[in-house]
């Protein structure tokens, strides 16, 4: 068969394959035309999940009738003025979304520049069926439907509309987040999911993800070089169970990258446990030639030219920023909550909230039930006390309460079961985990204490040998000069061994070179990071830091609970203990107030 | 099975094989200990993890003979709390036996006699004896090196094989090394180069403290077996190939130094107070005639020590695990050690003198 060049709907429809592959993608593709064309809003409606149709309407700067002939040709783009490839700073730039998506879809192209006439093209699959005159207000709409209808191929690996849908709304969310001040208005199935005003980027991000983020977020703006890093994270102690609002705009472009994953993990180690997630938000302004975009044709990866250098700053940043943070934590929105308080059973067994004297009967089922009485024991366990009167009573001289108002943490003022520290606030009512914050104490002086030092290393007098996959003995073999400051010392044995030459020397002898080298691998696979080895350090430091504080049900005196609450207040990282929980939780005076039916 | 015995002796030979056995087992026999009485006067009582076996003999006044197991940590907490001189009066049947000493009775369960898995011994071809204070010495100069770390099984054991005309034996846990040699008994001849397990290492320790004499040693390449008088002790044999351990014995340290272990230990050990627990590295700055001991701790502060010594070269300063030099010091009996150092980076080599039985290699520490 002779060689011959394909027709131009062919070509356009192979492209289509690339850059649109499901309803969400095409939206992709428009929004970040619409926002191109410098639109100040942008309006999205789609129906069943855009399979059936998709629109997007912008009041940008539209264009003109031979513009809009010219942009259903492939490689045609009003982007990329002086045809710079390494400079670009519009989203879209390779000028294939428009007719890719028309080949595959009924696509319907209106647009008007302002003080001129409306122009409408309509596309069947590729073919132009109609052109004419149009009414609309400036700007330009277009029109999505029954997406992939002649394309089996497509049709059939589409989703349910419903994951289709959700495919969408992440996208319409990423986009809403990277350009705050424009207005974006979302719809499915004609039902309003999203509609947001411009705004400030944090507010913008908590008004998407959840308004909680406002008040346990952390603002972060920082600078190296010539880039900056703004955007908001989680307070270590408001984390979720999974890692999926984490979101990194790389020059207003939403991209995914696994660098970012390590690097936030790298960040919240021991802040948080592994297995639970912060929430994260973080744009990064670079010089438009420090980033190569033009990986992908969706444009979702980018290549850094100096990742170490954006890691470290994102790293750097962020650590920075929780330490100032210092002793905030993330009271849960629970604790607050009325039902979760017992309320004394006037009647009703019902939050006081909600109480009234005369309810349905059915209701009072529904209201949480005080807790039974604790259950008679059987005779076997039960151990009778002696229960005299006490003969004498020592008063414990009680030293001068504080001004409970100059602290953030307030007076102590007394100890609940011997385990929570009870204190009294300008603003409400604060009740701290004495073991969970001083085991963070103590840990954060040993922290203090060993800063800059190397750790130590017990060379091996008989180096051990570690089999391993030959692409994670290169990885490992990289990462070996990192890993010697950590006191663990490696050198490449043949094509696929490592050998371990001296471990750190904390570690003791309990260190099984074969998991912790695999370890490493798979994370330096995985997040370009290796974490395992700090991660065990730390395990180390936080043992001898849980040894060595305060246990629950010790009894502490009101000046010694006072110096464990003015030392909370100075010391990084003290609201949340080495495992990601709140060491201490705020009752606000409004919620006390709440409680009692006052408000 | 009908027996009467001394309480003493009983406990006694209990104490040896219980040990061996496990605290928890998910094979319900090997939690249990068998005892079996025979006509000729003797009652037999054995252990095992099927690794490892003790087996002991014991004379009794048996009125009628037979066989049982019983749990053996029960049996013998039972036996260790009898009144002292008591008779302890064992009668089985029915899978029960009963325990009567005194005024006190028990009834325990039993499992059948024929479940109790005995450990195979093959062929022993290597037979030889060795006196029972040699043994002792071997087990105590080197069983501090054995690893723990089950990654590298072929270090978690002691090391026997015959090299040079002599018996030699060596631990180590890849830090430091270990190395006792003997001369070699009459029949070691050919032995095969074994690495005997710490559990069995541990348990023969604690056998050889009531042996005078000799102890036959027999063994095969997978199994040794010990005859202590009226004890044998029989383990199965680490399946491994324990690494070349002269290549990491130094032999051109020609730094020397001497040095009074007693006063260098005690030395090491309050400076060493002050680290915290895990890395208790202390730093050595040698000297014509002493040695500077010193611990830094970033928490705590600083501690040093001078101990007086003799050295003939250049100044040096090195650092040591503090717990690594301190077992090895342990071991030095006599008034003098030699400590046979090169770099601060290099293996450092101890002994009492040339001509001493136990070498010790410790790899320096970073500081």
């Amino acid at each position: 068969m002779s060689i011959r060049r394909l027709p131009s709907d062919l070509i356009n429809r192979i492209a289509a394959g690339e850059v649109v592959e499901r309803p969400a993608s095409a939206l992709k593709e428009l929004v970040e035309n619409a926002l191109d064309a410098g639109a100040a809003n942008v309006t999205v409606r789609i129906a069943s999940g855009g399979i059936e149709k998709v629109e997007v309407v912008d009041d940008g700067h539209g264009m003109s009738p031979a513009d809009m002939a010219l942009a259903l040709e492939r490689h045609a783009t009003s982007k990329l003025p002086d045809a710079h490839i390494e400079n670009v700073s519009s989203f879209g730039f390779r000028g294939e979304a428009l007719p890719s998506i028309a080949s595959v879809s009924q696509f319907t192209l209106e647009s008007r520049v302002r003080g001129e006439e409306g122009w409408q093209i309509i596309v069947d699959h590729g073919e132009r069926v109609k052109e004419g005159p149009a009414a609309l207000p400036p700007g330009t709409r277009i029109r999505v439907e029954q997406i992939f209808a002649k394309v089996p191929a497509r049709r059939k690996f589409l989703r349910t509309p419903r994951s289709e849908y959700q495919a969408c709304l992440d996208v319409m969310r990423r986009l809403a987040m990277a350009r705050s001040d424009v207005g974006f208005v979302f719809e499915h199935d004609g039902r309003r999911v999203i509609e947001v005003q411009p705004q400030s980027a944090p507010q913008r991000v908590a008004s998407l993800l959840t308004p909680e983020l406002a008040r346990h977020g952390l603002g972060i703006d920082t600078a190296r070089g010539e880039m900056r890093m703004t955007g908001v994270v989680s307070l270590p102690t408001f984390n979720r169970g999974m890692g999926d609002q984490q979101y990194l705009f790389v020059n207003k472009r939403p991209v995914k990258d696994r660098l970012l994953v390590g690097a936030l993990r790298g960040a919240y180690r021991d802040l948080l446990p592994r297995d639970r997630h912060p929430i994260a938000a973080l744009f990064l302004d670079l010089p438009t030639d420090a980033v190569d975009i033009n990986v992908h044709p969706a444009k979702t990866e980018v290549r850094f030219h100096d990742a170490a250098g954006v890691r470290g700053l994102i790293v750097g940043g962020l650590r920075h920023a929780l330490e100032e943070a210092g002793h905030l934590s993330a009271a849960r929105e629970q604790h607050a909550q009325p039902a979760a308080w017992q309320v004394e059973p006037v009647g009703a067994q019902a939050p006081s909230s909600e109480a009234s004297p005369v309810r349905p009967f059915g209701e009072v089922r529904d209201a949480p039930a005080a807790p039974l009485p604790p259950s008679q024991s059987s005779v076997w366990e039960s151990q009778s006390t002696f229960a005299a009167p006490p003969q004498a009573r020592a008063e414990p001289a009680e030293a001068p309460t504080p001004d409970a108002e100059r602290y953030p943490l307030g007076a102590a003022r007394g100890q609940v079961s011997a385990t929570y520290i009870v204190a009294e606030a300008s603003d409400g009512l604060v009740i701290v985990d004495q073991h969970a914050a001083h085991e963070r104490l103590v840990l954060e002086r040993m922290r203090r204490a060993v800063k800059g030092e190397r750790v130590m290393s017990q060379p091996l007098l008989i180096p051990e040998p570690v089999e391993m996959d030959e692409a994670d003995c290169d990885r490992l073999e990289e990462a070996a000069g990192e890993l010697a400051k950590l006191g663990l010392e490696i050198e490449r044995f043949g094509p696929a061994t490592m050998l371990v030459r001296a471990v750190p020397a904390p570690l003791g002898d309990r260190v099984k070179a074969p998991a912790l080298l695999s370890d490493l691998a798979a994370e330096l696979a995985e997040l370009g990071t290796a974490l395992a080895l700090r991660d065990r350090l730390d395990e180390v430091a936080g043992t001898i830091a849980c040894h060595g504080s305060v246990r629950a049900g010790r009894v502490l005196s009101v000046p010694e609970m006072n110096s464990l609450l003015r030392e909370m207040e100075v010391t990084p990282h003290s609201g949340s203990c080495n495992h990601g929980r709140p060491t201490w939780v705020k009752l606000a005076h409004d919620d006390i107030e709440k409680l009692f039916g006052r408000k | 099975m009908k027996a009467t015995i001394e309480r003493a002796v009983l406990l006694k030979s209990l104490g040896h094989v219980q040990s061996v056995v496990e605290r928890r087992n998910t094979i319900p026999i090997l939690s249990n200990v068998l005892l079996e009485a025979s006509e000729e006067g003797s009652l037999r009582l054995m252990a095992t993890d099927l690794d490892l076996q003790v087996d002991e003999s014991v004379s009794a006044e048996v009125s009628q003979a037979g066989a049982t197991t019983v749990p053996a940590h029960t049996f013998f907490d039972i036996v260790r709390k009898l009144p002292e001189g008591s008779q302890v009066e064992l009668s089985a049947a029915d899978g029960k036996m009963q325990v009567n000493a005194g005024r006190a009775r028990f009834n325990l369960q039993t499992l059948p006699r024929d479940d109790f898995p005995v450990i195979a011994e093959g062929d022993l071809p290597t037979r030889f004896e060795l006196p029972a204070a040699t043994l002792r010495q071997i087990i105590d100069k080197t069983r501090f090196a054995i690893s723990n770390e089950e990654t590298r099984y072929y270090l978690m054991g002691i090391f026997l094989h015959v090299a040079d005309d002599k018996l030699k034996a060596a631990a180590t846990d890849g830090h430091r090394l270990a190395r006792v040699t003997v001369e070699k008994p009459e029949g070691a001849d050919g032995m095969p180069d074994i690495i005997i397990p710490k559990k069995c290492v541990g348990e023969l320790r604690k056998l050889l403290d009531e042996v005078e004499g000799t102890v036959e040693v027999s063994l095969s390449g997978s199994k040794v077996r010990f005859g202590l008088g009226a004890a044998v002790l029989t383990s199965k044999l680490i399946d491994g190939t324990f690494p070349d351990y002269n290549r990491v014995i130094p032999t051109a340290n020609d730094k020397l130094l001497r040095i009074d272990p007693k006063s260098f230990m005690a030395g090491v050990d309050r400076v060493a107070t002050i680290a915290s627990e895990k890395t208790r590295a202390v730093k050595m700055a040698v000297d014509s005639d002493k040695v500077t001991l010193s611990v830094t701790s970033p928490e705590n502060g600083v501690a040093v020590e001078e101990v007086p010594a003799s050295y003939g070269s250049d100044g040096l300063e090195i650092g040591f695990n503090a717990r690594y030099l301190m077992d090895i010091l342990h071991e030095i009996e006599g008034d003098t050690v030699e400590v046979h150092l090169a770099d601060a980076a290099a293996p450092t080599l101890l002994r009492e003198s040339d001509d001493s039985p136990a070498l010790y290699v410790l790899m320096p520490m970073r500081v």
